[in-house]
This record gives C-alpha cells, sequence and structure tokens, in this order.
C-alpha cells in the first residue's frame, strides 16, 4: 500500500500557483499535514480525492497513476472535505444509505456498517434526525462517518476537528490512531495538537511547497535547546517580540511568560522541553527567512 | 442609516452578481433579442405595415423586447439575493448591524433593479447600433431612442425586481413554487391592460395604469397614429418572433407622452419601493429559527445537569471517549453486478427525490393519477395529464443542481464511477417520477391501443428529466428549469401548439419523433455538462 505523490503542481486561473512541485511518498500510517491558512494543504487534497486535476505531476496509488485510472483510487478512498454540505430532508441513516449506493457499496454490509458508523462518532440517538437540524459539529461527525463507509485504505481527512467540542476531538483522535494501523491516512489541518496526538509523519507545507516531511521526534529534534521561557514585564513584551520567534505568552501576576524559540539563551529565560509547535513555527520561520533571503 | 450605507449595500450585492457568468450569458441573450428585433425576427406588425426603422422605431421595438424579456426572466435572473445572503452568512453579520428589515428590502430592490437596468442599459446601447447597422434611417435621435426604454423598461423592471424581493421574503414563495407562480402572474400582469389593443381603442388613462410592462401602451400609440395616416388599417396589432416581413411601412415619430403616461410609470416606481417595504414585513432578518423549514421539529430530551461538587468530594470521571477498541464491519470492495449497483443508485436517488415534500403534494400527484384513470381519455390527455406533468417540476428542477445546491458534490465526485453510475441513476429516477406521475395517461393509452399517442407519451416521459437534467447540470441552478419549463409547458401542451406540445396533449399537436430526438440531445448534454465538471472521469 503506498501514495506516491510526484513533482504535483497545481495553477489556479489568474496565474495562482497553489501547488509547486510537490513530492512525497507514503506508506500506512498518519500524515499529518501542516500549515498555515492558503499553504495549498486542501488543494493537494483535492488532487488526491480526484476532485481537481493536478496541472503537473503524478499521484500514484499503489503504482497506478490517478490521471489515468482515477477508479483505483476512488474505490479506497474515504474523503472528508474541509467544507460540504448535507442533504436536509434525509435522516442520517438516510444519508449514509445514499452515500452507500452512490459508491457502490454491497446492501446488507453497508446498513450494519452504518449502525456501528453511527455509534462510533456519537450519533446513534439522532440516526432518525433529518440533517437539516443537525449543528454543525454533528454534520462534521456525519461527514467523518461518510468517510469511513467503505472501509478505505486512503482516507484524507481535511480540518476533520473543525467545529468539534473538546470531547469529540479526543474522541476523533483516539479514532483516526485505531484506524491507521493498514492504512493510508493524512490528516490535513493547522491545529498542531490534532496532528501531535495521532501522527507517525509529519509534512510541513507553506506556500505551496512541501517544507519539511519527516517524524515528530525528528522536527522535535531540531529545536532541541532553542526554546525558553522567560519573564519580562508588561510594556517589554513589545520589544521582545521584536527579537525572537515568540510561540506562546501568558499574562500572570508577575508579568508576561513568554516562550521564544532562540539559537542562543535571552536573557534571564531558562530551556523548555520543545514541542511539536515549537518545531512547526520555527521550520516555518527559518522557510520564511530563507525565501526572503 | 444613511445614502452611503444604502450605496455601499446596493454595490456590493451588485458586483457579486454582475460578475457572475451567468450575468455575461444572460445579458448576451438579451443583447441577441435586440438584435433579433431590428434585423426582423422580431416584429412590431401592425396588419400588413411596420414602422421604418428609426431611432423611435427601433427604441420602442427594443423597449418591448427588453419588458417582456427582462419582466420573465429578469425575476428569475434576479431572485436569489436575499437567498445569498444567507447561504454565505453574509447575512447574519448583515443582521447584527443597526441596518432596519425595510432598509435590507429597500437595497435589495434597488439592487435588483440595477442588475437588471444594467440590462436595459445595454439594450439601450445595442439599439443605438443596430439602428445604424440597420441603416434604413441612418440618423440617430437619441431622445425618441432612449425615451421609451426610460420610461418603460426601467419602471417595469423595477417592479419586477422588488416582486422578486416580496417573493424571497415570503416563505412558500421563496423556492421552486414561487418561480412557477410568477410565471402565472407575470401572464395575468400581461393582460391586465385589457384588449384595447384588439378593439384599436387606443390607450386609455386606466390602462396606462394597468399596464406594468408597457406594451399595450406603446403599441396603441402606435395603432392610434397608423389609423390616422392610413384608411385601410383594421386594428391588428401583433409582437410576434419568426421571419414574418410587413409588406408596408409607415414613419412613426415616437410617442407622445401624456401626464398620465407619466404619473403610471412613476406609480409603477413607487409600487415597487412600496412591495419592498411589504416585503420588510415578512423578511425574517437571517434568524437561523427561520432558516430550515419547521419540519425538523424534534422532541428535544431535558438537558442533563451534573452538579459539581465543592466539599472536597472526588469527581468520578467516565472513560475518555472512544477508549475501546473499535470493531467495524468489514466492508468488502464493491463486488456487485454493475445492473445491480445502479438498481440501488437508482432507488437511492429516487428515494431522494421524493422525500422531503408536504403530505399534500403526494396527495395531489395521487389525485391526478386516480384522475387520470377515472376521466374520459380525451379529458385526461387534454386536461389531467397536463396538469400531472406540472405538478413534478420541483422535483425535476433539483435534478444535476443538487449536488452544488447542498454542497454534496466532492463527496459525491470522488465515488468510483460517478459519471456512470451516480448520473443515470439521477436521470432514471426522474423518468420513473415522470412515468409515475403521469402512469394514468399510459394505462389509458394502453387500453385504448392508441400506440401513437402511447409513444408521444413516452417521448414526454423521456423528454422532461433530460430536460431538467441538462439545463440544472449546465446552469448549476434549478431556476433555469423552472422557468423555461414552467413557460413551455404554458404554450406548449397546455395551448395544444404544434412542434411545442412535448405532451401530445392532442393528436394534432403530437410531435414524438421530434421530442425523442431532442431527448437524446439533452442526454449527450447533460452527459457533457457533468464529464466537463469531473476532473476525471
Amino acid at each position: 500500500m503506498k501514495l506516491s505523490i510526484e513533482g504535483v503542481s497545481k495553477q489556479y486561473r489568474g496565474g495562482v500557483w497553489a501547488l509547486r512541485d510537490f513530492s512525497l511518498e507514503l506508506q500506512p500510517g498518519v500524515l499529518g499535514l501542516l500549515g498555515p491558512n492558503g499553504a495549498g494543504k486542501t488543494t493537494l487534497m483535492s488532487i488526491l480525492a480526484t476532485i481537481t486535476r493536478a496541472t503537473d505531476g503524478h499521484v500514484l496509488w499503489n503504482d497506478k497513476d490517478l490521471a489515468r485510472n482515477p477508479d483505483a483510487i476512488r474505490g479506497v478512498l474515504g474523503y472528508l472535505p474541509q467544507d460540504f454540505g448535507v442533504y436536509p430532508n434525509l435522516n442520517a441513516v438516510e444519508f449514509l444509505e445514499y452515500l452507500a449506493a452512490v459508491k457502490g457499496l454491497d446492501a446488507a454490509t453497508s446498513r450494519r456498517r452504518i449502525d456501528e458508523l453511527l455509534s462510533l462518532v456519537n450519533l446513534g440517538d439522532v440516526r432518525k434526525r433529518p440533517l437539516g437540524g443537525f449543528s454543525g459539529g454533528m454534520k462534521q461527525r456525519i461527514g467523518i462517518a461518510q468517510a469511513l463507509l467503505n472501509d478505505p485504505q486512503l482516507l484524507i481527512v481535511d480540518e476533520p476537528t473543525a467545529g468539534l467540542d473538546p470531547e469529540e476531538r479526543v474522541r476523533f483522535r483516539n479514532l483516526l490512531s485505531e484506524l491507521s494501523g493498514e492504512r493510508v491516512i493524512i490528516l490535513s489541518t493547522h491545529i498542531v495538537s490534532d496532528v501531535e496526538a495521532t501522527a507517525t509523519d509529519i509534512a510541513l507545507i507553506s506556500s505551496g511547497t512541501l517544507i519539511a516531511h519527516a517524524a515528530p521526534e525528528v522536527l522535535l529534534q531540531q529545536v532541541e535547546g532553542k526554546v525558553w521561557e522567560g519573564i519580562v514585564p508588561s510594556n517589554e513584551f513589545q520589544a521582545l517580540k521584536q527579537q525572537y520567534l515568540i510561540s506562546g505568552t501568558a499574562r500572570r501576576a508577575d508579568g508576561v511568560h513568554v516562550r521564544m524559540l532562540a539559537s542562543r539563551a535571552p536573557t534571564g529565560a531558562q530551556p523548555q522541553a520543545p514541542t511539536l509547535e515549537d518545531a512547526y513555527l520555527y521550520c516555518l520561520n527559518s522557510h520564511r527567512v530563507g525565501a526572503a533571503a | 442609516m444613511n445614502a452611503r450605507v444604502l450605496y455601499h449595500l446596493v454595490r456590493a450585492d451588485f458586483l457579486e452578481r454582475v460578475r457572475r457568468y451567468s450575468f455575461l450569458v444572460t445579458l448576451a441573450f438579451a443583447v441577441y433579442l435586440g438584435y433579433c428585433a431590428v434585423t426582423g425576427k422580431v416584429v412590431v406588425k401592425l396588419d400588413d405595415y411596420r414602422g421604418v426603422y428609426n431611432s423611435a422605431w427601433v427604441g420602442a421595438l427594443m423597449t418591448l423586447v427588453a419588458t417582456l424579456f427582462l419582466t420573465l426572466f429578469g425575476f428569475y435572473i434576479v431572485k436569489g439575493s436575499i437567498q445569498r445572503d444567507q447561504e454565505t452568512r453574509v447575512g447574519r453579520i448583515l443582521a447584527t448591524t443597526p441596518m432596519s428589515k425595510s432598509f435590507y428590502t429597500v437595497a435589495k430592490m434597488i439592487s435588483n433593479f440595477a442588475v437588471l437596468g444594467s440590462m436595459v442599459g445595454v439594450m439601450a446601447l445595442a439599439a443605438i447600433a443596430m439602428q445604424w447597422l440597420k441603416a434604413e434611417d441612418p440618423h440617430v435621435h437619441l431622445w425618441p431612442l432612449l425615451s421609451p426604454l426610460v420610461i418603460f423598461a426601467l419602471p417595469a423592471v423595477s417592479f419586477t425586481g422588488a416582486l422578486a424581493i416580496l417573493f424571497e421574503t415570503i416563505p412558500g414563495l421563496r423556492g421552486g413554487v414561487g418561480n412557477v407562480i410568477y410565471f402565472f402572474i407575470w401572464t395575468a400582469l400581461l393582460v391586465a391592460p385589457g384588449s384595447s389593443i384588439d378593439k384599436g381603442q387606443g390607450v386609455s388613462t386606466s390602462v396606462y395604469f394597468r399596464d406594468f410592462t408597457g406594451i399595450v401602451s406603446i403599441m396603441g400609440q402606435m395603432q392610434q397614429d397608423l389609423k390616422a395616416i392610413a384608411p385601410d388599417y383594421k386594428n391588428g396589432a401583433e409582437l410576434t418572433i419568426g421571419n414574418q416581413a410587413a409588406g408596408k411601412r409607415f414613419l412613426w415619430n415616437g410617442l407622445r407622452p401624456t401626464p398620465a403616461l407619466y404619473l403610471s410609470r412613476l406609480a409603477s416606481l413607487a409600487a415597487a419601493i412600496a412591495i419592498a417595504l411589504i416585503a420588510a414585513l415578512f423578511f425574517h432578518r437571517f434568524d437561523p429559527a427561520h432558516e430550515w423549514s419547521l419540519k425538523t421539529k424534534t422532541k428535544k430530551a431535558p438537558p442533563q445537569v451534573r452538579s459539581i461538587p465543592t466539599n472536597g468530594e472526588a469527581i468520578s470521571l467516565s472513560p475518555p471517549p472512544s477508549s475501546a477498541p473499535i470493531h467495524l464491519t468489514p466492508m468488502p470492495h464493491p463486488s456487485n453486478s454493475g445492473a445491480a449497483v445502479l438498481a440501488r443508485t437508482v432507488l437511492a436517488e429516487l428515494k431522494l427525490m421524493l422525500k422531503g415534500h408536504p403530505w399534500w403534494w403526494y396527495a395531489v400527484a395521487a389525485g391526478l393519477f386516480i384522475a387520470s384513470l377515472a376521466s374520459p381519455l380525451n379529458n385526461v390527455r387534454g386536461g389531467v395529464a397536463i396538469a400531472a406533468i406540472l405538478w413534478p417540476i420541483l422535483v425535476w428542477s433539483q435534478m444535476g443542481t443538487r449536488e452544488s445546491r447542498f454542497n454534496t458534490a466532492s463527496l459525491i465526485f470522488s465515488s468510483e464511477r460517478s459519471l456512470v453510475r451516480q448520473l443515470p441513476a439521477v436521470w432514471i429516477a426522474g423518468v420513473i417520477v415522470a412515468a409515475l406521475t403521469n402512469g394514468g395517461l399510459a394505462i389509458r393509452l394502453l387500453i385504448a391501443r392508441d400506440h401513437p399517442a402511447l409513444l408521444a407519451w413516452l417521448a414526454c416521459t423521456l423528454f422532461i428529466p433530460s430536460l431538467a437534467l441538462a439545463l440544472g447540470i449546465w446552469s448549476g441552478t434549478s431556476k433555469v428549469f423552472e422557468a423555461v419549463y414552467t413557460v413551455w409547458w404554458y404554450v406548449g401542451p397546455a395551448h395544444f401548439t404544434p412542434g411545442l406540445d412535448f405532451l401530445g396533449a392532442s393528436p394534432v399537436s403530437a410531435r414524438s419523433g421530434l421530442y425523442l430526438f431532442i431527448t437524446a440531445g439533452l442526454v449527450v448534454a447533460g452527459y457533457v455538462g457533468r464529464r466537463a465538471k469531473l476532473a476525471y472521469v
């Protein structure tokens, strides 16, 4: 089971490049695709989900080219788009049955699986309620259920935890971890904590290009010894922001507790254990500085 | 709220709409109609007379075309501006501002007017170009050319724009039902001035006030002027499509505006504002409680309140969600035969089409079916069946548009073989709806062994969903089918017009072969349209 993305580029009308020469090879596991807004994550997801065509490059699923054989990927694909709708007059079961039919799934098996999926996403109690009355978070959970309908080998989830409450977010993270064994999962998000909890691999994307692809530990090693925390009076905080890359702040009675990234210790700051968020900010900043230079 | 706020509200709405591809298509069609008017494909004939193509005649002709086209199709073009604010959630932002409901509806009415008025403007420019190209009278006089458009077309489109706002704010008229009803209201407004043209009675003050499009007012004045110079003129007046050249020409010097005429047009503008203000009474100000119909009312379980211990007692925590291993039924890769999968998809599409209608929708459909079985065959073919093929219009109008309307395209189009499985399933489901709702007629024709009529029934059953699917896919909106089909139904089957009667409501007007041919073309158009929307086939 292998997904290869080879030199994929995408240019939209008006000459805007959303992706440029993006290459990546994925094996079973969870890939956390991290990047700021507008980095090209959704474009990449859409290309992999056969919704849009790459301007250049190839996507191969088990060495089969998606351009020549899109159904090879569609048959094993579970896709949760960032923005999707539901049919308001159908209830949860009917909607999933509809999509199961469209996906060509066996009726009896899919019926059993729909029941299980609805319980899994905690919608068992409202399975007969029309979707038009669902909240945003409930619709998102329906989206998660439909993505898992066909027991996908390739699961692409684009900002899946958007709109979920903290409990549902934890539930979803656990679900992804459980599912990750024998499938390729791509989790696109800008929420670092989602990736931290589930990803076996991380790809950082910015301005349509891949800036890092590594295991979380490797990314963390990059910022080892570069994370510091210090306390500054409120009136000195602005000046500090100009000097260092800030990854977190908290206002307390004794001043502003600032978490910052620097090669050498800022005056009075104490070393801290790095987090993935520190690593993410460090990589993005290094890329920006490099690009500007 | 002040003029600046109004300006920006109207401007943003106007720009949002005129930058859409559909606006350019409509504009191009409007200009084409103008071209048809000046090149003789659309003509005003007064018996065997027509006017010399001077500025006055070209202006009047362009005005007749503009008001007819824009008061009917303009409604469908501009309707949806409040819905768009709701769908984009911009409305919720607007709802939190101090803007009053009446301010909003009037601003929307002005925005509608601006959109339709810009079309009138383009047609005015086209009129100048057309007169010059026609060269029957190359001297362009601006006031005679443009004044009919200003006096008649602009108030007419303002009235249409206001009605669109009113329809959008009234729950029952907001959707497809409103689109169908508007056509009948438009027809009623068109005939409201009465038959003064047929009788050549001239234009009375009351006619000016009842004539919302201005057609009777303009043609009435033409009649009076011709009568004064042509004794052989017998009061005939028609606006027709097709190459029906008039044998004689006369010089028409243009409108003779009277105070009553000006007052009537000002009254149209005032009525438009009044309608926009009435719309404010129904406007819900984007209250989410009104955004989805009350059909979803469900009994909610009372919230469970858990008290938080404050006396140091330990809080017992439930285990983290989904900590237990997940057991999901393995799903084999689709192995059903193509026909079985297609059948399941057809059933799913059919369920989707027929779900969510009020109970009386099914009752009327059943009533029409029973009436088809119980009434004399001639009455069925020329009456009940005509009603039966209009009743499911809102079911068909969802075909090809549902995926974009409900934003499910990415879910469906990323599925395996969606082009050869889901698209045909939609079409077959539409055909089944047509066959079911008009099935009574088929049974009667089978019993009567009327094979030509049965072929016409079949052609109709295949044609309607094919038209819906093709228009839905290419336009992306249900409104186009709702407007085109209603007009076609009214002109064709309802009036037994040969060539346009796709039902074959009478043996004389039936054209089975033609409609089977058109159906094939529409099916191909639908397929090509959907194929173009998919990144990969």
